[in-house]
């Protein structure tokens, strides 16, 4: 496509370039790490386990991808793990009942679609509240989280939701026998986020927005409507999480969000998305989800105590956020 | 100026009077601009060059005059309808997304898209069309954060022309640019203009404006001075520089007269950037060196790295003959050096600390001893300098935003009295404090020259320079352009260096 320009208006990508890219690093460190544990313990490679591995991640990677976009509009959400299970409660107690009032039976496929318009609602909520007031989002979401995590203790009476296999075929399905299809479902969103953030209008805006806000005022962007449908979409994104969430553990109680929001930041930040926004890529932030959960399985695999796994994994977030910040430190 | 003559005006504004707080920033100014004019406008800092664009763009309403494009009064102009109209600016200051590549800023806000998804190979054929027709050579897929300053400066212009404005106002396009790169600018000016756009530009650089002006208007006090008529390329531009200057006595100080000391301070070669000019002067004992230039010379930057803010790419500071290590602002109070900063609210005051917290701010660390502070038991060490710099308050432990302009300052200068600072830069030490603060704060500051303190004053208003001052040093884009001694000082000498025209 980029033929047709002439070379004289084409910055040819210098080596140095191209190594120094933060994806390009991730990538490789990736390709190392399997290397490596590879040679310690095979089972590591075999096809089943890489199969695991894009499982595991499919639920926070949902999430990071939603996050990486709010990240790049210069806004971040905290409640997204708690969004999740409001909306997967929501579904769960439609389809089970809840035992105080609410009675179930509801059609799954019905029941999906009102907690995927739970998601979305909560989404709605934080984006309105967010660009009104202009308060961080920071803020105003860390709030919000705690509504919605009550509300779904109250819909849930505070017990573990079972869904009674409701959602058994969305977690039996495999095409060609093999890839399951939530892995298939996480590839769509990757590159549905993908296309949004790169390819169309929106997209753009958002990063513009993130990148410059004064700037994107001045070349007659709405900004807030735009950060009300980038927090809409979070929301779209964090039902669809919970869809993929309950599928594969056929359970959800009020409480298991939590945590989700932080590894969907770190995912994100690891793949060099920044907290001040307009900088980043969204096959960055998939690379570093793809990075945490292969860690997570070769620590597995290696038999590291899960009490170790903590303090490995919270060193290397704080390896990553500095090593992305190290331009900056010299520049001062 | 063919096409002044053969055509009616895009742009006229009558009679725009806009006031911020009582301060008149524009006083009743007229201006028109025809299709194809480049109409440039001059004046000193704080005239109303920033003002009236915002009032031309819709940023800010004015209290009263009119606007007319086409013909047509738009009596409530706002940024979505100065777009409409066709008005695109150039803004002085660097608007861009930095991570994105040169194509995707030129389009922000006005993207080229099918159904919303973006043409992307359209966009850049018509960026590279643009880059061509303006004879510019950019990479379209540059980050902005990785181009050159010119590079970002050209963009800029890009951008701007993108939306194909019929009235293009420019802010200082060349202030940010070398020599060469400048004459491309105005080279681009004229293409742009000859295409039937008007444009309205802004500069401090006389000889530049000369070159490409079809009219030059002076404007002082918000209020247009004088029209000139520059199709021949040859005003006079002394005729310019007395039009912008000009003021009443009355505003002047009388300064009370006294010998100064030996030399005290020296800067030697001081580089306030890896590529910058050196910079060097020497203050003495007792003496106000002025710092005089245009709003974007160089002047704070000097400032900031003498003051250990900002990195020295170079040079030595010595003081009383002995050299002086300066890395931070740590090391330049333990060397007894007060930088009274322009912005006092932002950066010189903690706005909800109490008056006494804010005057042993500084001195807290040098002087006080001991590791625990009861507040109420620092009050009577402050007396002395509320006392003496006559700060009205009701109690110490006021705090500092419920204070005048004025007592904020002389709070922000106290707070380096209290610390016993002997070397003093002040930046822009009297912006929007009032008339009688002004007189006091004068005094204040000669009284310590007097006791043998060296001051360093930066300063945009004219009267101040000239009466405050012992010598002036006149900054032009970084460089040391004059230093004026006490008999040379006036306003018209001050402008002429600081516009470059005095070899004109």
């Amino acid at each position: 496509m980029m033929k047709q320009i002439d070379s004289r208006h084409w910055e040819k990508k210098s080596l140095r370039d191209i190594v120094t890219d933060q994806r390009v690093i991730l990538f490789a460190v990736l390709v190392c790490m399997g290397f490596v544990v590879t040679l310690l313990n095979n089972r590591f490679i075999r096809i089943n386990n890489i199969i695991l591995i894009f499982q595991q991640i499919s639920v926070v990677g949902t999430i990071t991808m939603c996050m990486s976009l709010l990240m790049l509009g210069g806004e971040v959400d905290l409640s997204v793990g708690n969004i999740m299970m409001l909306s997967g409660c929501t579904m769960a107690v439609l389809i089970v009942g809840n035992g105080k009032g609410i009675e179930g039976g509801m059609s799954p496929w019905l029941a999906v679609l009102v907690g995927l318009g739970v998601g979305v609602a909560c989404g709605l909520i934080n984006g309105i509240i967010t660009a009104k007031s202009k308060c961080p989002s920071l803020i105003v979401t860390l709030g919000l989280s705690s509504v919605y995590y009550g509300i779904a203790l109250i819909l849930t009476n505070g017990r573990v939701m079972s869904f009674k296999r409701a959602f058994d075929p969305i977690n039996e399905t495999r095409f060609f026998g093999i890839i399951p299809l939530t892995l298939v479902v996480l590839l769509v969103l990757v590159v549905i986020m993908f296309i949004v953030v790169n390819h169309t209008k929106y997209g753009r805006r958002v990063v513009a927005i993130g990148g410059n806000p004064e700037n994107a005022r001045l070349c007659g962007i709405n900004v807030d409507l735009n950060k009300i449908v980038t927090f809409s979409i979070a929301g779209l994104y964090c039902g669809i999480a919970a869809i993929i969430y309950s599928s594969r553990l056929d359970s959800m109680s009020a409480g298991s969000g939590s945590g989700y929001e932080v590894s969907a930041l770190t995912g994100a930040i690891i793949g060099g998305v920044t907290f001040s926004g307009g900088k980043g890529s969204i096959s960055g932030a998939f690379l570093g989800a793809l990075f945490i959960g292969v860690l997570s399985n070769a620590m597995d695999v290696l038999a590291i105590q899960t009490y170790t796994q903590t303090v490995i994994k919270g060193v290397i977030i704080v390896a990553a956020i500095v090593i992305s910040n190290l331009n900056k430190m010299k520049k001062k | 100026m063919t096409a002044q003559t053969s055509s009616a005006p895009i742009v006229r504004m009558v009679g725009i009077k806009k006031h911020f707080d009582g301060v008149k920033a524009l006083n009743g100014l007229s201006l028109d601009l025809y299709p194809g004019e480049v109409h440039c406008i001059v004046g000193e800092n704080g005239a109303g060059k920033s003002t009236l664009i915002k009032v031309l763009t819709g940023a800010h309403q004015p209290n009263e005059g009119q606007i007319f494009i086409d013909g047509t009064e738009y009596p409530m102009m706002t940024a979505a309808l100065s777009k409409k109209l066709g008005i695109g600016v150039v803004y002085q200051e660097n608007l861009f997304v930095p991570w994105m590549n040169a194509v995707e800023n030129i389009f922000v806000g006005q993207e080229i898209s099918d159904y919303s998804l973006i043409r992307l190979s359209e966009e850049y054929r018509r960026a590279a069309e643009l880059i061509d027709s303006l004879g510019l050579s950019l990479k379209l897929n540059q980050m902005v954060a990785n181009m050159s300053v010119s590079d970002q400066q050209f963009l800029k212009i890009i951008k701007a022309i993108s939306q194909n404005p019929r009235i293009l106002i420019m802010d200082e396009p060349t202030s940010m640019f070398n020599t060469k790169d400048a004459g491309k600018v105005l080279d681009l000016v004229r293409r742009i203009s000859s295409q039937g756009v008007g444009v309205i530009y802004i500069s401090h650089f006389l000889k530049e404006v000369r070159q490409i002006a079809d009219r030059i208007t002076v404007i002082r006090d918000g209020k247009s001075i004088n029209v000139y008529d520059n199709s021949s390329r040859d005003t006079d531009l002394d005729r310019v520089v007395s039009d912008m200057v000009g003021r009443s006595a009355s505003l002047f100080y009388e300064k009370e007269q006294y010998e100064t000391g030996d030399l005290a301070l020296e800067i030697d070669a001081l580089k306030v950037s890896p590529t910058a000019e050196p910079v060097s002067f020497q203050v003495n004992r007792g003496e106000i060196l002025g710092v005089a230039g245009m709003v974007g010379a160089g002047r704070t930057e000097i400032a900031n790295a003498i003051f250990g803010a900002a990195r020295k790419h170079g040079g030595r500071v010595l003081y009383n003959g002995r050299e002086i290590t300066i890395k931070s602002p740590r090391d330049s109070i333990r060397h007894k050096i007060a930088y009274i900063t322009e912005d006092r609210q932002r950066l010189g005051l903690n706005m909800e600390a109490s008056i006494v917290e804010n005057l042993t701010e500084v001195g807290m660390q040098t002087i006080l001893p001991g590791f625990f502070i009861r507040i109420r038991k620092l009050v009577p060490l402050v007396r002395g300098i509320i006392d003496e710099l006559k700060i009205k308050i009701s109690s110490p432990m006021m705090a500092a935003k419920n204070l005048s302009g004025g007592n904020q300052q002389k709070v922000v200068l106290g707070k380096w009295l209290f610390s016993d600072s002997e070397i003093f830069i002040f930046d822009e030490p009297t912006r929007g404090i009032d008339v009688n603060s002004k007189a006091e704060f004068y005094r204040i500051m000669t009284g310590l020259a007097k006791q043998g303190k060296i001051i360093l004053m930066i300063s945009s208003d004219m009267p101040e320079l000239v009466s405050i001052s012992d010598r002036v040093m006149v900054i032009s884009k970084g460089k040391v352009v004059k230093i004026l001694e006490k008999d040379e000082i006036s306003e018209n000498s001050i402008i002429r260096y600081a516009l470059e025209v005095h070899t004109a």
